[in-house]
This record gives structure tokens, sequence and C-alpha cells, in this order.
């Protein structure tokens, strides 16, 4: 067996809870699964997917806990069938590390031996590790260097909930047996068909697992699992009646799916929900129990950078009803502090007054959700982007971090990244990556240093270098599409996206209405504030050559403190200074044009940027050299498309201003932190609530807004026994400050608070 | 072409909430006729560039010294001491600090350049109904540079306040006031002999030009009172300014507790503080004259 390091495969805050099932049942059940794998080795894939999900469901479903007032939780085991690596990873995946910690976990050696056999099944073998063989290069790598990645993946799918609740298991089994009296040889819909009784099957599981508790129950405990046994019943064939049957089909159907991200909810659970209250079938308060319910359900599947939840904004069938529920949400929010959901609020021209109003308050107690989202910028900017009408873009939704998906309506999985401070040292460096030595350009031709005369002429050669990468990450991204589709169907993600069954076509193979991507770009300011020091210091006042720079950064500026210090003293973006924000836009429009116009080129409908980072401006900043922006090697890259922290000294207006300048036309996602000290916020929430308002009339398009004490991060990084409920935005996600790695910390830390006395 | 109009400005902060309504930005201009004991600004008071040195930054290296032309800088012992009165406010010492220890306060600036930077958050004053507030030191000191850049807001449509120590000729006023939507004039004791013997300003034309403005316009001012222990933190003080303020019609008296803030630019300037070891304030001490504002018809609010 290759010699392995157990990393982890993504961001991972907290850990799950403990599966419910022994060593020895997980075993047994991973070993079916591997059999199963090889008995239909040869199979067509849409019908060797459902044998994958028949052994799944309802075998993975755990028990319902004590105060749950919906049903279903699922435990994903170290080896399975997925779509994201947050709940195991995509296809059918091994989860190496989870399963060193199972094999870590017992002493009994016949397991350990037979979880190694399962292990040496799949090593080599996952679809992750044979897409790096077959397409990973120093160039273009999954493996993470922190330079240009390109991984395989399908993440934040947004189902259409609509379409189920409207359908329920009988009503997608009538249109699909439809099509397949048109198609009858159409595999994936035959499948689809039978993949469908699957729910039902959850449901019947819960069904008689709450036959089995009623004995025992409390009389309290009794009435709550008879609603929910009454409501699985109702919806285990036809489509749901009352709001606690839209959540759970949603909640079932998106394990099924493997979705962790949820969308636009009270578009979908609205009318449920205002129907139950007017005629009485529930109260306002327990209707805030089966919201409450779904908080920890979502969070104690420990997803970390998803777990989204939407509410608000334009293209909602019933705003009146769907804001209901968002006033639920609110309440819910500001009581639970929890860090997923990750709570979201879309504003648009008729956000009622009390619902602004709550959510500020939620941001003052600290809670750092809902993330506020601008609909006046997003919906135009999603409509060009995206290549579809403002219509469909109203239906935009943002999963993990922040990149956009439309609900039912695209595949927008983020497989790119790109760090474009390491682009800059390999531009610099004759190719040669200073962090490790490896050599990343490829066949691109670079000139010397000392060849460039002019700004204009180093920035062209720049912009060409930037494209030629960008062509590599989304060349990664259609072949990861074709690799995917060669073996999977996603059953249960198409079906509940547009046209896949009108084409009888799966997802990734021409089902889906609009096949886009995106890319995470990285350290964008850190670049170009580096870009402009260079104009500064090298082309303008010709203080230094660029070989000198390039010199110094490989030192470390170590015997070059002086030029660091210069480097230090330019201006620096975030502080409304037009000189050094014209760059960081330049730098921008190169960055967003060149993967937009890139998407086509490589058969996509559309691929775009996403500036947001989750921890990964740490991370990767960690495997970065130094920066003609005077940053050292190893630091933390600046968050998103925020300043380097502590650049910004000119106030939140001006950092607002300068984060306004990007033009939301060339992005698919993008998020913006801001952090005050909490006395000055909630005694000036009226004015911060204006100032946020106006940064979204200028064109600002997302705030995620950290409210914390004064010096309690520095106090938390000391006593973090005291500080467990201490919640911060991250770049992306929120996490509980004292389970974040040190490195992460101090990123946060070095960001601007505001406080004014 | 058109002399240029320039003044000294001290600073200009943004997103300034607590000059007057919405969202401001405070343009402080350099020049004060007074000089209070407490003053949070004392970089404000002269007309020229100040030397800030503060002594935790310092690395003791002594570039400072040996590039100095005027040689006015010397170590002494584990700190650097300015012969202020040789300092022609050259910057050299702060240019080449490498610790950032030394930081001159005090640009001159044009009315172009001032205008430019305000008008960059007229967005956040349109919608939050702020503008500018300009500050001081004494903003009347530099009349003609403080009277264009109202003009100027005001061509543009930003709203305009001035925080005014009221020490100034009654005819500047008058000229400004059409320009001003909000005067926050500061009231720092109740007779003209109190407040020559504490500030030193001319305590008789302060109060004139009070009870003049608020024939014109009293819906504009808001009186504001620094209290200060030892200084006019005393009932009948504080009690008689609220009623002057009632008898000339002034809707709003704010009553601002004394802070320390300003204590370590003092020493940073190298000169004393003379309220050293006085507690600070805070708005409870002072929430009980709401009730006499009530009383008397006015606003009065403890925190501005």
């Amino acid at each position: 067996m290759a010699k392995k390091v157990y990393q982890k495969t993504n961001v991972e805050i907290e850990a799950k809870l403990k599966a419910e099932k022994t060593v020895e049942q997980q075993v047994a059940w991973m070993e079916s699964f591997v059999d199963m794998l090889e008995r239909t080795k040869d199979m067509d894939k849409s019908f060797r997917e459902l044998e994958a999900l028949k052994l799944m469901y309802p075998f993975l479903c755990r028990s319902i806990m004590d105060k749950d007032m919906l049903a279903c939780r699922v435990d994903y085991l170290p080896v399975g069938f997925g779509c994201v690596t947050s709940v195991g990873g995509v296809g059918y995946y091994c989860h190496y590390r989870n399963l060193n910690l199972l094999r870590e976990s017992t002493d009994d050696p016949d397991l350990i031996e037979r979880l190694n056999k399962i292990e040496d099944y799949y090593t080599g073998n996952t679809i992750v590790e044979r897409f790096d063989q077959k397409y990973g290069k120093p160039y273009i790598d999954g493996s993470d260097n922190g330079s240009t990645l390109g991984v395989i993946r399908l993440s934040g799918m947004m189902l259409d909930y609509n379409k189920f609740c409207a359908n329920g298991v009988k009503g997608m089994k009538e249109e699909l047996a439809r099509r397949i009296e048109e198609e009858p040889d159409n595999n994936f819909l035959k499948a689809s068909y039978e993949a469908m009784d699957l729910f039902t099957a959850v449901c019947d599981h819960y069904i008689d697992m709450i036959d089995g508790m009623l004995p025992t129950a409390t009389e309290k405990r009794k009435y709550e699992l008879v609603r929910i046994q009454d409501s699985l019943k109702r919806i285990r064939v036809d489509k749901p009646v009352h709001f606690i049957d839209a959540l759970h089909c949603i909640w079932i159907y998106a394990y099924l799916a493997g979705c962790i991200n949820y969308g636009r909810l009270d578009d979908v659970v609205g009318d449920f929900l205002v129907n139950d209250l007017e005629s009485g079938f529930l109260t306002r308060e327990e209707a805030h129990d089966l919201v409450r319910s779904l908080w920890v359900l979502i969070e104690n599947k420990r997803t970390t950078v998803n777990g989204r939840l939407i509410v608000g904004g334009r293209g909602r069938k019933n705003p009146k009803a769907a804001d209901e529920f968002a006033r639920i949400c609110l309440d819910v929010c500001k009581e639970m502090r929890q860090v997923e959901p990750q709570f979201t609020l879309r504003l648009y021209e008729d956000t009622p007054k009390d619902i602004w109003d709550k959510a500020m308050e939620c941001l003052a107690d600290g809670a750092t959700f809902p993330t506020l989202y601008n609909d006046e910028v997003h919906v135009p900017g999603l409509a060009h982007c995206m290549r579809v009408s403002e219509k469909e873009a109203e239906q935009y939704a943002m999963f993990g971090c922040g990149e956009m998906n439309l609900q039912g309506m695209t595949v927008g999985t983020p497989n790119g990244g790109h760090n474009l401070v390491k682009a800059l040292n390999i531009f610099m460096n004759d190719g040669v990556d200073p962090y490790d030595n490896v050599y990343r350009a490829g066949d691109f031709k670079l000139k010397k240093l000392e060849e460039y005369e002019t700004y204009e002429q180093f920035w062209n050669d720049f912009s060409e270098f930037i494209k030629w990468q960008t062509d590599c990450i989304v060349s990664s991204q259609a072949n990861c599409y074709k690799m995917l589709n060669e073996e999977m169907s996603f059953l249960f993600v198409s079906c509940m996206m547009q046209d896949c069954i009108a084409r009888g076509k799966a997802v990734l193979d021409g089902g889906i209405k609009y096949l886009g991507g995106c890319n995470e770009t990285y350290g964008n300011i850190n670049c170009s504030d580096s870009l402009y020091a260079l104009k500064k210091l090298v082309f303008d006042e010709k203080k230094y050559t660029l070989r000198e720079v390039n010199n110094a950064l490989l030192a470390d500026f170590k015997g070059y403190e002086k030029m660091q210090q210069d480097m230090k003293d330019c201006e620096k973006y975030g502080n409304d200074i037009d000189s050094v924000d014209t760059i960081a836009n330049d730098l921008f429009e190169l960055v967003a044009k060149a993967n937009y116009e890139a998407g086509p080129r490589f058969g996509l409908h559309h691929y775009g940027i996403v500036i947001i980072n989750n921890q990964g401006n740490t991370t990767w900043g960690m495997k970065t050299g130094a920066s003609p922006d005077g940053r050292n090697a190893g630091v933390f890259l600046n968050p998103s498309n925020n300043p380097q922290g502590g650049a910004d000294k000119s106030g939140p207006t001006a950092m607002l201003n300068s984060l306004a300048k990007f033009d939301a036309h060339f992005q698919v996602g993008q998020v913006q932190n801001i952090k005050f000290q909490k006395n000055f916020f909630k005694e000036n929430l009226e004015k911060i609530g204006m100032l946020f308002k106006t940064y979204f009339k200028k064109g600002g398009c997302q705030l995620m807004v950290t409210v914390i004490d004064h010096h309690a991060l520095e106090e938390a990084m000391v006593h973090p026994e005291k500080y467990q409920n201490l919640i911060v935005r991250v770049s992306g996600f929120s996490a509980v400050f004292v389970n974040l790695d040190k490195s992460v910390q101090q990123e946060l830390l070095s960001r601007t608070m505001y406080d004014r006395v | 072409m058109a002399d240029v109009v320039k003044g000294s400005v001290m600073e200009m902060e943004r997103f300034a909430i607590h000059d007057g309504p919405g969202i401001r930005t405070t343009v402080f201009i350099q020049g004060c006729p007074l000089r209070c004991p407490w003053c949070a600004n004392p970089e404000s008071q002269q007309i020229k560039p100040q030397l800030m040195y503060n002594v935790k930054k310092c690395l003791k290296c002594g570039t400072c010294a040996r590039n100095c032309p005027q040689h006015a800088i010397t170590i002494v012992g584990d700190h650097l001491e300015f012969d202020r009165s040789k300092c022609i406010g050259c910057k050299t010492c702060e240019r080449n600090c490498p610790g950032k220890a030394i930081n001159f306060i005090g640009d001159i600036k044009t009315v172009d350049e001032v205008i430019d930077y305000i008008s960059r958050d007229k967005d956040y004053y349109d919608v939050s109904g702020g503008g500018i507030t300009v500050s001081g030191g004494e903003p009347f000191v530099q009349f003609d540079f403080f009277y264009n850049i109202l003009q100027r807001a005001k061509e543009l449509g930003i709203s305009t306040a001035v925080e005014t120590t009221g020490d100034t000729d009654w005819e500047k006023m008058k000229k400004a006031e059409p320009l001003i939507d909000k005067f926050l004039f500061d009231m720092k004791q109740s007779t003209p002999e109190k407040i020559k013997e504490i500030t030193g300003g001319n305590g008789w034309r302060i109060q004139e030009n009070l009870r003049k403005l608020a024939e014109i316009a009293a819906e504009k001012i808001v009186i504001r009172v620094p209290v200060i222990p030892g200084y006019n933190y005393e009932e009948e003080v504080l009690t008689a300014i609220i009623e002057m303020a009632a008898s000339l019609n002034i809707p709003e008296v704010n009553l601002l507790p004394y802070h320390n803030l300003g204590e370590n630019k003092y020493e940073q300037l190298g000169r004393d503080y003379a309220l050293k070891g006085t507690k600070m304030m805070s708005k409870a001490d002072l929430k009980h004259y709401e009730a006499l504002g009530d009383k008397l018809g006015l606003k009065v609010q403890a925190g501005g």
C-alpha cells in the first residue's frame, strides 16, 4: 500500500457526530459496498449508481434524537457515494482520513485487517486520484500547492425543491414514466424512476422507527413523534400538504442527492407555513420549534463552509408568505447562535423594514448572520456573467462561501483555484515558484525582467501569463465534468435540475440547462498592491530595478529591509485612493474577463471568478513567497477582495468605497468582511445601517459582518475556554473562533476593527 | 487665475457619527483663540505643523538627530528631546524615522483638496441625512479657507455643520450663517468672566454672538457643553447654561461627559496635561439634566 498522509480534505472545523453504528457494522457495510462496486463494474452507470444508493438508504439513516422535530439524520461512512467533499467525496469515494480514524479507533486486528483491505481496494482508484494522475501537472494541481488548483467535485448543487414539493414521489414517477414511454431504452430515466422509491423507503424507515419509540415516550414527546410520523405518512408517496411536510421533503431529498446547501427555502415553504398558521394546523410557536429543529439538523451535519439557507429577494412566487418564514428564521438565528446554517438575507427594493431591523439586531448580537446580499447588483451582474436573462438570474442562490448558482438551473461548482500572488512570483522568477523551487510556467514563454522598460510592458506580459494560467484552470474544469460524467449520473440531483428529465440526460451528460463553473481567486489585493508598488518604486520613481525586487523577494527581504519598508509605505487598497484602487480594478477585470471569456472556449456555458477564500487565503498564504507589497513569505494573503489586514486606515466609508469599485458583471460571487466593536455597533445601529445601505446603493454586492468585543480575539487566543461561544466570520463561513487554527486566528485578528469614540 | 485658497488642516475624519446628524466627514482646522485646559485636540491650537513624538515607538536609533538640519533633536537617556523653538517643520525627521515615532500633524491643503476628499462620501451623507462638519481649533480663525469650503460644499448639495467656540467677529459669523445648516456652539461656562478666566477666550463676545445668532437662526443651534470636573461640573453652572439656551429659543443642548482621550497627545507634544488624574465621566452622570430640558421645553441630551 502506498504511504498516505491522512489529510483533511476540506475545511472541517468541527468534527462530525460519531457514527451511530458499531465499527463492526460499519466495516461489514463498507465491505458490502466494495462487493457491490466489484459486481457492478460493467453495469450501466445509472443503474450502478442506483445499486449504491439502495445500499446506502435507508441503511445509513441514524436515529431520531431526543429534541428532533423532524426526521432524518444520516451517517456518512468513510466509503460511499456522493457529490461533495464535505460529506465524504465525489462519486464512489473513499475518505482516507476518516477511514484511518476509524481504524485507529479499534484494537481488533481482524477489523483493522478488513479496513486495510477496503483501503487497498480504493487506493489509486478513486476518481480524485485518477483525475490527478490523468490531468495533474506542476502548474495545475489538485494536491494543493497553493498555486493553481484543479479539483474534481460537484459542489453546491441548488435543487429545485419547488418542483419536488409540487409533485412528491408520485408526481415525479408519473413524469418519469411518461418520459420512459417516449424513450424506453433510456437508462437514466429508468434508474431515476426506481430511485424515487428510496425516498419512500427512508420515510417508511422512520415511520417504523417511531412505532418503536412511542411506547416509552412521554406524552409530550409522543405528540411530537406522531406529528413527525403523520407527516412522513403523508409524503412517503404524495406531495406535501403542511409546513412540516415541505421541510421533510427538502430535508430528506437533500440527503438522498448528497446536497448540503439548501438555497431559497422561503420560496418553497412560505405558502405551506402561512396556510398552516391561518388554518390553525400550526401555532407560531410550533412553527418556531420546527425551524429551530431544522437549524440543529443543519448544524449537526457539520459542513462548515456550506449549509446555505437563503431568504428574501426578487423572483419569489409569494413574497408575503416567504417573508413570514424569513421572520421566523431571523428569530431563530438570533436565539440559536450557530455557525450553520449559513443564513443569508437577499435585500431588494421590497425588503420589509422589520426584516432589515431584525437582521441588524442579529448582527449586533454577534451572530455573524444573516450575511447580506444585494439583488440590485447581483441580478443584472449574474445575468451578464452567466449569460442568462435577468428573470432567470433572480433565482440566484449562493452556496458554500458565496459561489453562485441559479436554483434548479446551473452547475457552478468551484473546481478551480488561482493564487494571484504566486502568479506574480512565478512570472517574476523565470517560471520558478520561490516557495518550493518548482517550475510552474509550462510552455509559457517568459521574458527576462531586464527587458521591461515600462509598467505597461510588464503589465501586458503579466496579463498574458494570467490568461495562460486561467486556460489551464478552465480546461481542468471541463475535463473534470467529462470524467465525472463517464462514471456517474447523480440521479437525485439530475431529477431536480432543469432540463435533465425533459432531455432524458443526466446533469453532466447534457442534461443541465446551463453548465457553468467557477474559479476561486486568492490574494487579489496583495497582488494589486504589489503591482502598484512595482509601478511606483520601479517604473515611476526608479528607486529599484525589477531584478533587485525579485532578489529581495527571494531573500524574504533579509538584507532588504529598507526596500520592504518602502513597499509597505506605498498607498494600499482599501482607503478609497484612486491610484491604487484603479490597479486593483485593472487586475480584477483582467482576471474576471479572462475567466468569463475562457468558459465557452472549453465547452462551458459560463465560467466566472469567485473571490471568496474560505480560509484558503491563510493556508495558501503559508505556501506563498514574499510579495512586492512588502508582505513576508508565508504570511496569510488578504481575505477575498478585502484589504490586507490593517491596511485600511481611513474608516469604513473609504473601505466600502474601494470595495464598491469592482464591476459585478464579470464575477459569480465575491464576499466582503467588515468587523465592528460591539458597543460601537449597538450604540450606532441606525447610522451603521445607513452605512450599509449606502454601500449597497453604490454598487456594493455583499457584506459579512462580524461584531465582537474589544480584545475578545486576543483574549480568546489566551483563554479559549472562556470563549466557546465567540463566533466570527472567516471568509465565506462562520466558525467558533477558538476552534480555528492559530494561523487563521491571526489573520482574523489582523483585520481592521471599526470602533470610534 | 484666482488665488488658490489654502488652509492648515489638522485632520479629516470620515464616518464621523458624533458631530451632527447622519454620517459625516469632520474637517479639523488648525488655530484656536481659546486654551481650554482639557482640550482634547491640543495639536489643533496653533496654525503650524505640530511635531508629535511617540516614545513607545521610538527605537532610539538617532537617525532623526543626525539628519535634523536645525540640530533641534538630542537623545537624552531613553528618549528624544526636541527644541521646538528651533523646529521649522521641514519633516526630515518624520520621513527618516524607521519606527514611525515622529509624526507631524497639520498639512496645508487647498480648498479643492478638502472638497475632493469630503465629496467621496457624498452618497453616505445623502442616505443618512449627514454632511460635513468643520471643527477645530476654531474654524472661524482661518475664515477665507473655512468660508470657501462651506461655499463649495453647498454648491455640491452637501449639508454643513460647524463646531465653534463662538469667539470670532460677529460679521464673519453673520456672513457664514446662510451657508451653515447646523451650529454646534460650545458654551464652557455660564458667565463671560468665567469663560475668560478658564479658557482665555473673550466670554463677552462669545455670549453676544450666541444671542445674535439665536435671533436670526435659533433653530440651527445646538449648544455643546464639555462637562469638566473642576471647571464647570456644577449644578448651577449647567443649569444656567440650559436656562440661557431656553431663553434664546435654542432647541437643543448636549452635555458631553469629560474624557481623557487627549491626554497622550500632550505627552507627544511635550506638554503638560492640566487634568492629569481626573476621572472620566459617563453619560449617566448627566442623565438627570434631561428632565430639566423637558421642563424648559428643549432637548437636553447627555452625550453628543
